[in-house]
């Protein structure tokens, strides 16, 4: 058997030991903590060599690595949930500041009410701050996209923050086979970082200063969004390399059984395990069932998505995440992609499910493809889909009898 | 062919770390293989449910297994407790492996199509490690009955026991606890077949007509679900030696000590957990343990 057994977590501190990051401030939040006391345990024992700092929040822990990005270090950090939330006024930050750090967030749902497990309402929270994201599958695409993220980042052209987002349990905790690519050709992948007038004691630098005007704010703003557009084709070239050198292959976006597809569910993160399975049900059924994970977030992948969905006969969208009052947030960004596009789908299902982690049963997942072939078949408008099933909604019930005291 | 196993245990009984041992069991056995553990806020004695899968072919499945191939254990209270509900989705031709001294033949209620392993790991782990720990134990049943190499998994015992510091010593002694199990059970044939769903979809409008505003009004709810069934020891106070000083009552983190009408210390079974802080607590020696009657 080729690797070793590591969970989504030991990936991702493995793979920032591979980059050779030059500090790691830290803060502890269930359930990314393992990543930071791995690396803590690594620097203590000499076998990383790096400067690890826990800071008193994660939002003290954000500003010191967005300030030593700009000093010229190669940082790494991680968080979830309520912990992003609390640093978010950091990021927007850190990526006006042009700090090409690298932040690892392990989903988990946002309170209230409280929840360990993951949906991505915490990390999209972050869709707008301006640092790239990508979303991880499995734990060997954690480890390689914590590479590839790197690589982007320090990229001229984009000097832009990233996260690498994997889910809470479902790849934080799981263990499968990880192979971690070799040391000297992640050596030869990722070379130091040489950053641009780097803050330094002898030698002033300002970033990100205060511009006041609005036409100067809108300047600085629309370089950013440029950058962030530009990340896409350094992305594809640095992941042109990395197959190269690693065998594995990684696009913005990932089609499953997309040759013949007619009903096309578009997915993200490690829940898009339970999305292939159910296409393989389904064409065992004989529906032209077939799937788009979704890695690349931020830049949006518009082009690549509106290729693989155009004349397809329904799309779903799956939401693990809930903007309430709206809906699902990837359902806008989608139909958003897909709208100027001759011969675009005829209708998009929006399915919002798995909010705190809930358990997707296979008959659950199986709907959302039935329902896009019923819309097809009847011409029906779509209307959102939100998964819930009879036996958790007893127990909710029962629960909350107990909590009132009605039982 | 995948194989699906699904641990529940308690927690400190060693749930997660029976997945690994198995994970990495079959990993050593030239599988591919997946492990990963859920839980809670709570921790030692909340029920624990761990996954292993396991199969030649790469694994695409993922998260929560509803249709295991085995179901494993550790605990026999855990039978009838409605939220770990360990057999649901049990597959037919699966087995469940009970850690038990009750049960004999079949443990599944109502399933003629399963085959039952009932084992007394308990006994087995006090008498081997002096401590009713059963990763080892549970792990080497679940990878004798589907095949899995003993020395893949003796090596998956000692790597994974050390990751998690346990002496040398210790290490060695649940070798010998798994490599017993191993030898007491031979491979069952697991062919299996998943079970119907019988689960409805409920539309929003259904889930949201309550409002979804409720609030916990009735306090100190927590003592309707009983946690009584989460002991391995039981507490006995002896009230000859006992001088009513309250430390235990202090002392008990699950107020589960409480004061009778006779103005004494006494102990509520319902809720008492097993955590044994009063008896190492009692300043006259008054509190010994004795072990429940199950697991
Ligand atoms: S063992 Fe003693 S301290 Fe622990 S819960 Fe029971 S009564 Fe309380
Ligand atoms: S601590 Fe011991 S002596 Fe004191 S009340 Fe409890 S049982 Fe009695």
């Amino acid at each position: 058997m080729k690797g070793r057994l590591l969970t989504g977590n030991a990936a991702a501190a493995a793979a920032a030991r591979l980059a050779r990051v030059d500090y790691v401030p830290a803060y502890p939040i269930t359930p990314q903590t393992e990543i930071i006391e791995t690396i803590a345990d690594w620097v203590r024992e000499g076998t990383m060599d790096s400067k690890f700092v826990q800071l008193e929040s994660e939002h003290s822990m954000m500003t010191a690595a967005g300030a030593a990005s700009l000093a010229g270090a190669r940082v790494f950090t991680a968080t979830s949930s309520q912990g992003l939330l609390y640093a978010l006024e950091m990021l927007y930050n850190v990526s006006g500041w042009r700090a090409p750090m690298l932040l690892v967030n392990v989903s988990r749902g946002l309170a209230a009410p409280i929840v360990l497990e993951p949906d991505h309402n915490d990390v999209l929270a972050a869709r707008d701050s301006g640092f790239l994201q990508l979303h991880s599958e499995t734990c060997q695409e954690v480890a390689d996209l914590v590479l590839l993220a790197y690589r982007v980042a320090e990229d001229k052209r984009v000097s832009l923050p990233a996260i690498v987002n994997l889910d809470g349990f479902y790849l934080s905790f799981t263990r499968e086979p990880v192979v971690l690519p070799d040391q000297g050709k992640v050596d030869q992948f990722l070379p130091p970082y040489e950053p641009v007038s780097p803050l330094s004691a002898s030698r002033p630098v300002a970033r990100g200063s205060a511009v006041m005007e609005g036409f100067v704010y809108s300047y600085f703003r629309y370089n950013l969004h440029a950058a962030a557009l530009r990340a896409k084709n350094v992305f594809n070239e640095a992941a042109g390399e990395y197959e190269q050198l690693f065998g594995r292959e990684y696009g913005p976006v990932e089609g499953y059984m997309l040759d013949d597809a007619e009903y096309v569910l578009v997915m993200s993160n490690s829940f898009t395990a339970l999305g292939r399975q159910a296409v393989k049900r389904m064409r065992e059924r004989g529906v032209h069932a077939g799937l788009l994970k979704l890695r690349m977030v931020r830049p949006f992948p518009t082009e690549e998505v509106a290729a693989l969905l155009r004349g397809r006969k329904v799309v779903g969208v799956f939401d693990q995440n809930l903007s309430p009052g709206l809906g699902g947030i990837f359902y806008s960004e989608v139909a958003g992609a897909l709208y100027h596009v001759k011969n675009r789908p005829k209708a998009i299902l929006p399915a919002v499910g798995a909010l705190g982690g809930k358990q997707i049963t296979a008959k659950e997942m199986d709907s959302v493809f039935e329902e896009m072939v019923r819309i097809d078949r009847d011409g029906v408008t779509p209307s959102p889909m939100f998964l819930m099933r009879d036996d958790e909604l007893a127990r909710v019930r029962k629960a909350v009898a107990i909590a009132e005291g009605r039982s | 062919m995948t194989v699906r196993v699904r641990f529940h245990g308690r927690g400190g009984q060693g749930a997660k770390t029976a997945s690994r041992i198995l994970g990495n069991a079959a990993f050593n056995d030239g599988y591919f293989t997946q492990d990963f553990p859920i839980y809670g806020a709570e921790r030692r004695g909340a029920p624990v449910t761990a996954f292993t899968r396991f199969s030649r072919e790469e694994i695409t499945e993922r998260g929560f297994i509803f249709s295991p191939d085995i179901s494993a254990v550790m605990d026999d209270s855990l039978i009838a407790d409605t939220l770990a509900n360990p057999f649901s989705g049990l597959r037919r031709g699966g087995v469940a492996v009970v850690n038990t001294t009750k049960a004999k033949g079949s443990v599944v209620p109502g399933r003629d199509d399963v085959k039952s392993v009932c084992l007394d790991l308990t006994g087995q782990a006090l008498k081997t490690l002096g401590k009713p720990v059963l990763s080892a134990g549970i792990a080497a049943a679940v990878a004798r009955i589907s095949g899995i190499n003993k020395e893949a998994l003796l090596t998956a015992v000692v790597d994974e026991l050390k990751d998690i510091g346990l002496s040398a010593e210790m290490v060695q002694k649940n070798v010998g606890f798994a490599a017993a199990i191993y030898g007491e059970l031979s491979p069952l044939e697991l062919k299996t077949e998943e079970l119907d769903a019988r689960e409805e979809l409920v539309p929003l409008a259904v889930v949201v007509s309550e409002g979804g505003i409720e609030a916990v009004t009735q306090a100190g709810n927590s003592a309707i679900r009983h946690t009584g069934n989460w002991r391995t020891f039981r507490p006995n106070i002896d009230y000859e030696k006992c001088t009513d000083c309250m430390m235990c009552y202090a002392y008990c983190p699950e107020s589960a000590m409480a004061v009778g009408p006779d103005g004494r210390v006494k102990i509520d079974y319902d809720n008492c957990k097993g955590c044994m802080i009063c008896m190492v607590e009692c300043p006259l020696k008054a509190i010994s343990q004795t072990l429940e009657g199950g697991a």
